[in-house]
C-alpha cells in the first residue's frame, strides 16, 4: 500500500470535512420529528416540493431564453452594440437574486418608483392600480432568472464560438433557413454546454434563500430554514434537506451525463475553420440590438439604478454605513477563504497528478459535492455536527467546549465556505492542470527537478491564470453569500450582504439600498477587471 | 501537542472575552436610534456594546446551540411573544430586576427574566372615503372576520411575528377553536394574498387596493415624518387610524423586550444597559425616532403619534404579554390551517 502517502491523507482529510454535512443530514433523516408537526407536515411537504418545482421550471425556461438568445446573437452576428453586449451581459452576475427582488418591490409597489415617475410625467393621479405588482412566485422567478442567466450565456457562448463553420456551411448548402439552422444544427451541438449552464442555474435556484424568503414563497430551502427557526423542528429540517439533496443529486447525475456527451459532440480542432460573424442590417439588426439591450437593461441597469436612486433619496442611510469596515470584512473573508481553497485544491490536484490513484479520484469527486448543497443546510449541518462532537467526544475526553471556537468565529465561517466552494476551486485548478501535458512533468524530472521544484517552477507559472480565475469566482460568491454568513458570523461583524438582508427583513428596505449598491459596485469591479478571463473559452 | 494548542486557542479566546468591560447583545431590533443609544451608553459608562444583528429566530437558535458557552448577555427583540417563548425554553435567567426597572415598567410588561423597553399597538387603518363611521363603530379584532369586509382587508403574512402575537392574544382570550374559525373568516376577507411589510399594507389602503389594513402604530408616524419620502408621506395622509376593541378589553399592545440570557458573562453590565434604556432621555430618543410609545410614564410619544394616531385609547392591559409566547404555536397552527399565507 505505497499509495497511502501525504497526498492520499490530505485528500482524505478534505473529503472528510466536505462530507460532514451530507452525512449529518442523511443520518438525521431517521430521527423523530416533533409530534405537533406530524399533523401539518404532509401539507407543508407537498407545498414545498410543488413551489420548488414551479420555481425551478420557470427559472430554467427564462434563463434558457435569455442566455442562449443573447449568446447566439453576440456570437453569430454583427450588429450595433454587439461587442458592448458581449461583455456587459455578464454584469448581471453582480446583482444577487435578493437585491433584484428588492428592486422589483421598490419599483412596482404602491407609491414606489414607478408611481413617482408617472406622477412626475403626468401629474397627480391614481396610478397605483395600473402598475403591475410583480410579487410572489412571479417576482421570484424574474429575480432569479435575470441574475442567473449569465451562467447559460457564458457557457453557451463559449460553445457557439467553437462551432465549426463547416457545420454551418453544410446547413446552408442544404438550404436551411437561419432559424432552422439555429434549431437543428447550432442548438443541438451546443446542448451539453447549455445543459451544464442550466444545471448550475438549477442548483443555485434550489439553494436560493434571500429572494424567495423576501417574496414569502415556501420552497424546500426556505422550508428547511423555517421548520428549524419557526417550527423548532430540527429533524424535519434535516428531512427536508434530504429530499432537496435527492433533487440535487438527480441534477448532478444529469449534468455529468451531459458532460460526457460533450466529448462526443466537440469537434476536432484540426478541421476547425474560423467562423465569420454575419453582419445584420436594417430591421433585423435593430431587433437583435433591442433583445440584447432589454436583457442588459433589465438584468443590470434596472436594479443598479433603483438601488442608486434609493441610496440618493435616502442618503442618511448611506452615512450610517460603515463602508470601510464592511469592505474590510468582505475582503477578509474572501482572502482567507480563497487562500485555504487554493492551497488545498493545489494539494489534491497535485496529489492526483503524481499518485494517479483511483480511490483518490473517487474521494475527490465526492468532495466537490458541497457546491450542490444550499448554504442554509451546510450551516445547520455544521452546527449540528460540532454540537454533537462537542457534547460527546470533546466532553468525554475532558476538554473544554470547542463550540465558541467554531460558532460565531471567522474560523467557522471559513470552514463552511470551504465546504461550499471547494468544488469551484478544485475544478478550476483541475481544468488548468489538464492543459499541462504530463510529459512536461517527466521532462522536468529528467532535468533532475524534484517534485516540489517541478511544482513551484513549472506548475505554478502555468496555472497563474487558472488561480486568478478561481479567486475571482470565489470572491464573487463570498461577496454575495447570505445564509452561511448570517447564521455563523461573529459579534459586530457585517458584510454588505448581511447588512442589506437585515434591513430588508426588518421593514427598512430603503436602508438596504446603500449596502446593496456597494455590493453591486464591488462585484462589478471584480467582473469587469477580469471579464477577459470569464469570457475566455 | 494538540492538547496544548487547543488550550492555547481557548485561552486566547477566553481572555479576549473577559478583559474589556462589555456587554454582548444578540439584537433583532435594527433601528438607527438603538445604535445611537448604545454608543451613548458606552460614552457614559465605558462599557463596550457588542452586537450581533440578525433575524430573531436565527439568533435564538444560535444561542440555544451555543448553550452554556454562549457569550450572549442580552437578547433584544421587537416582540413579547419571542421573549416569552425564549424564556419557556429555559434560555433566560431571573435577575433582570432592580429598583429602577421595577419603578419604570408596569408589571404587565415584564417578568424578572425580561422587560419591555418600548411599546406599540397593532391597530386598524382605514380609508375615510370608503369606510363609514357606522361601519367602523365598535370594530374589534374579532369582527375583522365579518363578511362585510370581504375583499376589503389587507394584513401581512402569517409568518410575521406581530401577527403571531396578535393571534396568540385572540387564542388566549377566545380559545383556539373560535380563533381557528376567525382566521378562516379573515382569510376569506383578504383583498390580496399577504405580501410586503406593515407599511405596504397601509399603502395598499391609500392606493385603493383595500379599505382596511392591520399594522403597527409607529409605521404611520414613520411615513408621515417624511423620512420615507414624499410619496409615502402623501399616502399616509389618505388613511386614518382606528383602535379596535375599545368597548371591551382594549387594543392589542406589544413591546420590544430585552431578555437576560442564561449564563450571561456580563450580567451586571446587561442590567446597567437595560436601566439606561429605561431612563427618560433614552425613552424620549426612542419615541422621537422609532415613533413607538414610551415604556415609562412621564415621557410623551412623538407629536406625530399624538396628533395623527392619538393617545386617548384603552390599552389591553388584561392580556398578559407573556401569553403571546405561550400561545404562539397555536396561533401559527390556526393561521396555517386557514390558508393564511
Amino acid at each position: 500500500m505505497k499509495k497511502i502517502n501525504i497526498w492520499y491523507l490530505s485528500s482524505f482529510l478534505i473529503s472528510f470535512v466536505v462530507l460532514i454535512p451530507i452525512a449529518t443530514v442523511s443520518l438525521s433523516f431517521f430521527e423523530e420529528t416533533t409530534e405537533y408537526y406530524k399533523i401539518l407536515k404532509e401539507t407543508f411537504l407537498l407545498e414545498y416540493i410543488y413551489n420548488s418545482a414551479i420555481l425551478l421550471f420557470g427559472v430554467l425556461i427564462l434563463t434558457f431564453i435569455f442566455g442562449t438568445g443573447t449568446a447566439y446573437l453576440v456570437s453569430f452576428y454583427d450588429f450595433p452594440g454587439s461587442n458592448f453586449f458581449k461583455w456587459t451581459l455578464i454584469l448581471s452576475f453582480a446583482v444577487p437574486p435578493y437585491i433584484y427582488a428588492y428592486s422589483i418591490f421598490a419599483f412596482f409597489d404602491n407609491y414606489g418608483t414607478a408611481f413617482t415617475i408617472l406622477k412626475n410625467l403626468f401629474g397627480e393621479g391614481e396610478y397605483n392600480k395600473h402598475i403591475p405588482k410583480f410579487s410572489g412566485m412571479f417576482g421570484a422567478i424574474l429575480s432569479l432568472s435575470f441574475s442567473l442567466f449569465a451562467y447559460v450565456y457564458i457557457l453557451a457562448r463559449a460553445s457557439f464560438l467553437y462551432q465549426s463553420q463547416n457545420l454551418i456551411d453544410l446547413s446552408k448548402n442544404l438550404g436551411f433557413s437561419k432559424i432552422r439552422t439555429f434549431l437543428q444544427v447550432i442548438l443541438p451541438s451546443a446542448r451539453p454546454a447549455i445543459v451544464a449552464g442550466l444545471s448550475l442555474v438549477a442548483m443555485e435556484t434550489l439553494a436560493e434563500f434571500g429572494a424567495v424568503d423576501f417574496f414569502s414563497i415556501n420552497t424546500l430551502t426556505t422550508g428547511i430554514y423555517n421548520s428549524w427557526i419557526a417550527f423548532d423542528d430540527f429533524a424535519f429540517a434535516n428531512r427536508l434537506s434530504f429530499f432537496l439533496l435527492l433533487f440535487i443529486f438527480a441534477l448532478f447525475v444529469l449534468e455529468n451525463l451531459s458532460r460526457k456527451q460533450a466529448k462526443f459532440h466537440s469537434n476536432s480542432s484540426s478541421r476547425f475553420k474560423q467562423r465569420e460573424k454575419y453582419k445584420l442590417s436594417g430591421g433585423l439588426s435593430f431587433l437583435a440590438f433591442l433583445f440584447c439591450f432589454i436583457i442588459f437593461f433589465l438584468s443590470f441597469v434596472f436594479p443598479f439604478s433603483q438601488m442608486l436612486y434609493w441610496t440618493i433619496i435616502y442618503s442618511d442611510n448611506l452615512f450610517d454605513l460603515k463602508i470601510l469596515s464592511l469592505i474590510y470584512n468582505t475582503m477578509k473573508l474572501a482572502f482567507l477563504s480563497c487562500s485555504a481553497l487554493i492551497i488545498f485544491s493545489f494539494i489534491s490536484n497535485y496529489g492526483m497528478r503524481v499518485s494517479k490513484s483511483k480511490p483518490l479520484n473517487i474521494l475527490n469527486t465526492l468532495s466537490i459535492s458541497g457546491y450542490a448543497i444550499p448554504g442554509v443546510i451546510l450551516a445547520i449541518a455544521f452546527i449540528t455536527f460540532i454540537s454533537w462532537f462537542d457534547n460527546s467526544i470533546v466532553k468525554l475526553l475532558g476538554f473544554n467546549s470547542i463550540k465558541t471556537v467554531f460558532f460565531g468565529s471567522i474560523l467557522g465561517l471559513v470552514i463552511v465556505y470551504f465546504i461550499r466552494f471547494y468544488s469551484l476551486a478544485c475544478n478550476g485548478l483541475k481544468s488548468g492542470y489538464e492543459k499541462i501535458n504530463i510529459s512536461v512533468d517527466e521532462s522536468a524530472y529528467l532535468l533532475g527537478y524534484s517534485k516540489l521544484k517541478t511544482f513551484i517552477n513549472v506548475h505554478i507559472p502555468y496555472l497563474r491564470n487558472s488561480v486568478l480565475f478561481v479567486v475571482i469566482l470565489i470572491s464573487l460568491e463570498i461577496i454575495r453569500e447570505l445564509p452561511i454568513t448570517l447564521i455563523l458570523r461573529p459579534f459586530n461583524f457585517e458584510t454588505f450582504a448581511t447588512t442589506a438582508f437585515i434591513y430588508a427583513s426588518e421593514d427598512l428596505l430603503e436602508a438596504a439600498a446603500a449596502p446593496s449598491l456597494f455590493l453591486i459596485l464591488i462585484a462589478s469591479i471584480f467582473i469587469l477587471s477580469t471579464s477577459k478571463f470569464i469570457l475566455r473559452d | 501537542m494538540r492538547k496544548i494548542s487547543i488550550y492555547t486557542i481557548l485561552l486566547t479566546f477566553i481572555s479576549s472575552l473577559t478583559i474589556a468591560a462589555e456587554v454582548n447583545i444578540f439584537n433583532a431590533r435594527h433601528y438607527k436610534a438603538d445604535a445611537e443609544l448604545y454608543s451613548k451608553f458606552t460614552n457614559k459608562t465605558g462599557i463596550k456594546v457588542n452586537l450581533i444583528n440578525g433575524k430573531a429566530g436565527a439568533l435564538e437558535k444560535r444561542m440555544i446551540k451555543e448553550g452554556a458557552d454562549s457569550s450572549a448577555d442580552l437578547y433584544i427583540t421587537a416582540d413579547a411573544g419571542r421573549c416569552g417563548a425564549f424564556k419557556a425554553k429555559g434560555m433566560t435567567q431571573g435577575g433582570l430586576i432592580s429598583p429602577a426597572i421595577k419603578a419604570a415598567v408596569p408589571s404587565n410588561f415584564r417578568t424578572n427574566h425580561w422587560t419591555g423597553i418600548a411599546k406599540r399597538a397593532r391597530i386598524v387603518y382605514y380609508a375615510p372615503d370608503r369606510v363609514s363611521g357606522a361601519e367602523l363603530s365598535g370594530l374589534t379584532y374579532e369582527s375583522l372576520a365579518d363578511p362585510k369586509w370581504k375583499g376589503r382587508l389587507v394584513i401581512r403574512a402569517s409568518g410575521n411575528i406581530y401577527n403571531k402575537s396578535l393571534v396568540a392574544s385572540l387564542v388566549k382570550n377566545n380559545g383556539k377553536k373560535a380563533t381557528a374559525d376567525w382566521a378562516k373568516g379573515v382569510v376569506a376577507n383578504m383583498a390580496r394574498t399577504p405580501t410586503g411589510n406593515d407599511r405596504a399594507q397601509i399603502m395598499a389602503v391609500a392606493a385603493g387596493e383595500a379599505d382596511i389594513a392591520v399594522a403597527n402604530t409607529y409605521y404611520l408616524a414613520l411615513m408621515l415624518s417624511g423620512n420615507k419620502g414624499a410619496e409615502q408621506q402623501a399616502a399616509a395622509k389618505k388613511v386614518k387610524a382606528f383602535f379596535p376593541n375599545q368597548n371591551d378589553r382594549g387594543t392589542h399592545m406589544n413591546i420590544s423586550c430585552a431578555a437576560l440570557v442564561k449564563g450571561a458573562p456580563n450580567k451586571a453590565n446587561a442590567i446597567k444597559l437595560v436601566e439606561f434604556l429605561l431612563t427618560p432621555e433614552s425613552q424620549e430618543h426612542f419615541t422621537n425616532n422609532t415613533f413607538e410609545f414610551p415604556m415609562i410614564d412621564g415621557v410623551s410619544p412623538s407629536p406625530l403619534v399624538v396628533n395623527n394616531i392619538g393617545l386617548d385609547f384603552k390599552q389591553d392591559l388584561k392580556t398578559k404579554v407573556s401569553s403571546y409566547g405561550a400561545k404562539q404555536a397555536d396561533a401559527l397552527e390556526v393561521m396555517t390551517a386557514a390558508g393564511w399565507k
